[in-house]
């Protein structure tokens, strides 16, 4: 079989370079937010993410790691009940106040009160276990490096949460947050920084299972349980889950991405399929030929789909490797930026769309390919 | 001298058949009748030319012979087949089994090699990769292009991309083959051979060539020239007995 679609894109390939830069700027376009998306928002769930617990026990209808509140402590013994459970540790969120030894005015912070202890789940991840050592001392802290400047604090100096002095005794990396600052802290710490004297329990519950794999499964066993007040259960990954949408949704940013999503397909669908199009035309007399000595029209269309898919895949691979390389200069610059696969298939998946409506779009242009146009 | 031969000829059909056809064209409000109530045979195994000015309705009237263009009222017949009666798949599957067409513009595709535009329609027809290739080359040959058949359309001249075309029509091993002012295009001794690549055609493969040309050379070569103005035979002549020369070479 004579390869006509794929020995016209390489002898003309002048022609069909705009569609391909087209396809590949739409799919680089789409993949770097996506990507800066996924990074931004996937800070949120840090607190999931850079532990090592299973199952989170919170107050039902949480919609976020942030906006936890508290559950009776009775229930930590109700979970360790389960035979599943090895290990259950609280978790205690306070938002407060945070005054810093220099002049940076009030600065809300999240303080995150963890269990010091080296088996500890909370951050076991994003925490090395000398500094989590560290935070045994009474009111010690944690901040993170991105932070120091906007807390105007050093390692060792002093400053004050919801009006009680804390002393930074270390400094942690990648524990970024969103709309406010991470601060970790002991669990006795956190206590005593809570301004609220009727918190009494924790505001969750972490637990670690002998085996990981039935996390969904154990949530599932322990939720609907009131004997010790409202809490509800959910596995890790499920819990990263709820709280990255919200964020998305919350702030309006996943339908942004929606939104470039649907304006990337659309213009990258015109100047392809423009492309396609005017290609099509320049050869609309050898395919008019080729009909009038019996190919058929459906065959011609595989060649102007076949061309289309070209276009796609090779815009998509310039797009591939543009965008690792942006992606490795935007981590080497502290730009959050992630991908998974199934983002990095979702933009795939526009790419070839965008290629496959453009190829479609210029098939129906072959329809002026009628032989009798050639006998004048 | 002519009786035995017109007679032989009578019971043998003909190769392509017009029969009380017409043929009209609307542009806006104005319409014009190319062919009105218009008949013809054409026989088998010759080289039959339709001449006259521009406008007479000579490409119509190939357009509607080869299954391009569909007739308002008659009965076309083509190696037997009512081309009116068969839908576009199937008016397709007629062209690729019996067909060729050569072009005023040689319509090569830029990309491919000689070889591989005649070697493409060939892929559409059910042949084996071999027997296509082996066809292509033959073809090839036939016509004088197999030295240059690595070359694209870009390194021809007009000559050698006329005859390529016409390979590509007769690699198809066609019955019939509808040229198309094959020759205006080209200098006088490209035109000529054109001519006899033709003429050769019709009398070796036994193929039914009908031409539409009003260059004055081709009418030489012709077995039969046709004479057309207004959508009428103006004058039917054969330049020579027809079943004697295919018959002696």
């Amino acid at each position: 079989m004579v390869a006509l679609a794929r020995k016209t894109l390489i002898y003309e390939w002048r022609r069909f370079l705009p569609a391909m830069l087209a396809v590949g700027f739409a799919g680089l376009l789409q993949l770097l937010q996506l990507a800066l998306v996924l990074g931004i928002f996937g800070s949120t769930s840090v607190y999931i993410t850079g532990s090592s617990a299973d199952v989170w026990v919170g107050y039902p209808g949480t919609q976020n790691v942030g906006s936890g509140r508290t559950i009776d402590p009775d229930v930590e013994s109700r979970i360790l009940m389960d035979p599943a459970v090895q290990r259950v540790e609280p978790y205690i969120w306070v938002d407060g106040d945070w005054r810093g030894p220099h002049e940076t005015g009030g600065i809300s912070v999240f303080v995150s009160g963890i269990d010091p202890s080296p088996e500890g789940l909370m951050f076991s991840k994003a925490l090395l276990p000398s500094l989590r050592a560290r935070l045994a001392e009474p009111d010690a802290v944690v901040v993170d490096r991105s932070v120091l400047d906007q807390l105007g604090v050093n390692i060792g100096e002093t400053a004050t949460i919801n009006g009680h002095q804390v002393t930074v005794v270390g400094i942690s990396s990648g524990l970024r947050a969103l709309g406010g600052v991470n601060v970790l802290t002991s669990l006795s710490t956190a206590r005593e920084l809570d301004g609220d004297p009727t918190d009494i329990g924790p505001t969750y519950l972490v637990a670690k299972l002998r085996d990981p794999k039935q996390a969904d499964a154990v949530a599932a066993r322990l939720r609907g349980d009131t004997a010790f007040g409202p809490y509800t259960t959910w596995s890790a990954k499920d819990f990263a889950r709820i709280s990255v949408r919200y964020w998305m949704f919350d702030t309006g940013a996943g339908a942004g991405v929606l939104f470039l999503a649907g304006i990337v397909f659309l213009v990258g669908a015109v100047i392809t399929s423009q492309t396609l199009i005017a290609a099509v035309n320049g050869s609309m007399r050898e395919y008019a030929t080729l009909n009038a000595l019996g190919v058929g029209v459906g065959a011609l269309r595989r060649v102007v789909l076949e061309q289309a898919f070209w276009v796609g895949a090779l815009g998509l691979l310039g797009a591939g490797v543009l965008g690792v390389v942006l992606m490795l200069l935007a981590h080497s610059q502290d730009v959050p930026v992630v991908l998974n696969v199934p983002a990095a298939l979702a933009c795939i998946a526009l790419v070839m769309g965008l290629a496959a409506v453009s190829g479609l779009a210029a098939m129906r242009s072959l329809r002026r390919a009628d032989p009798a146009t050639l006998l004048r | 001298m002519t009786h035995p031969a017109a007679a032989s000829q009578a019971t043998t059909p003909p190769a392509l058949q017009a029969i009380g056809i017409s043929k009209a064209f609307v542009s806006g409000k104005l319409r014009t009748q190319v062919l009105e109530n218009f008949s013809l045979r054409i026989e088998a195994g010759e080289l039959t030319l339709i001449s006259g000015p521009s406008g007479c309705g000579k490409s119509t009237l190939l357009a509607i012979l080869s299954g391009l263009q569909k007739v308002d009222s008659g009965r076309v017949l083509a190696l037997g087949s009512e081309l009116g009666q068969l839908d576009l798949r199937a008016l397709e599957r007629f062209r690729l089994q019996h067909t060729g067409f050569v072009f005023q513009g040689f319509n090569l595709f830029p990309a491919l090699s000689a070889f591989e535009q005649v070697e493409l329609p060939l892929n559409h027809m059910g042949l084996s990769r071999d027997e296509a290739r082996a066809r292509a080359r033959r073809s090839l040959e036939e016509v004088g292009m197999a030295p240059r058949m690595k070359l694209r359309p870009s390194e021809l001249s007009g000559g050698e991309k006329q005859r390529v075309a016409i390979a590509r029509a007769l690699a198809k091993e066609p019955e019939l083959l509808f040229a198309d002012e094959p020759t205006s295009a080209l200098d006088a001794a490209n035109g000529q051979m054109i001519i006899d690549i033709l003429h050769r055609i019709a009398h070796a493969h036994g193929t039914t060539v009908l031409c539409v040309s009003h260059d004055p050379r081709v009418v030489v070569h012709a077995d039969r020239v046709l004479a057309m103005e207004d959508g009428r035979i103006l004058s039917d002549r054969r330049t020579h007995a027809p079943t004697n020369d295919s018959k002696g070479t």
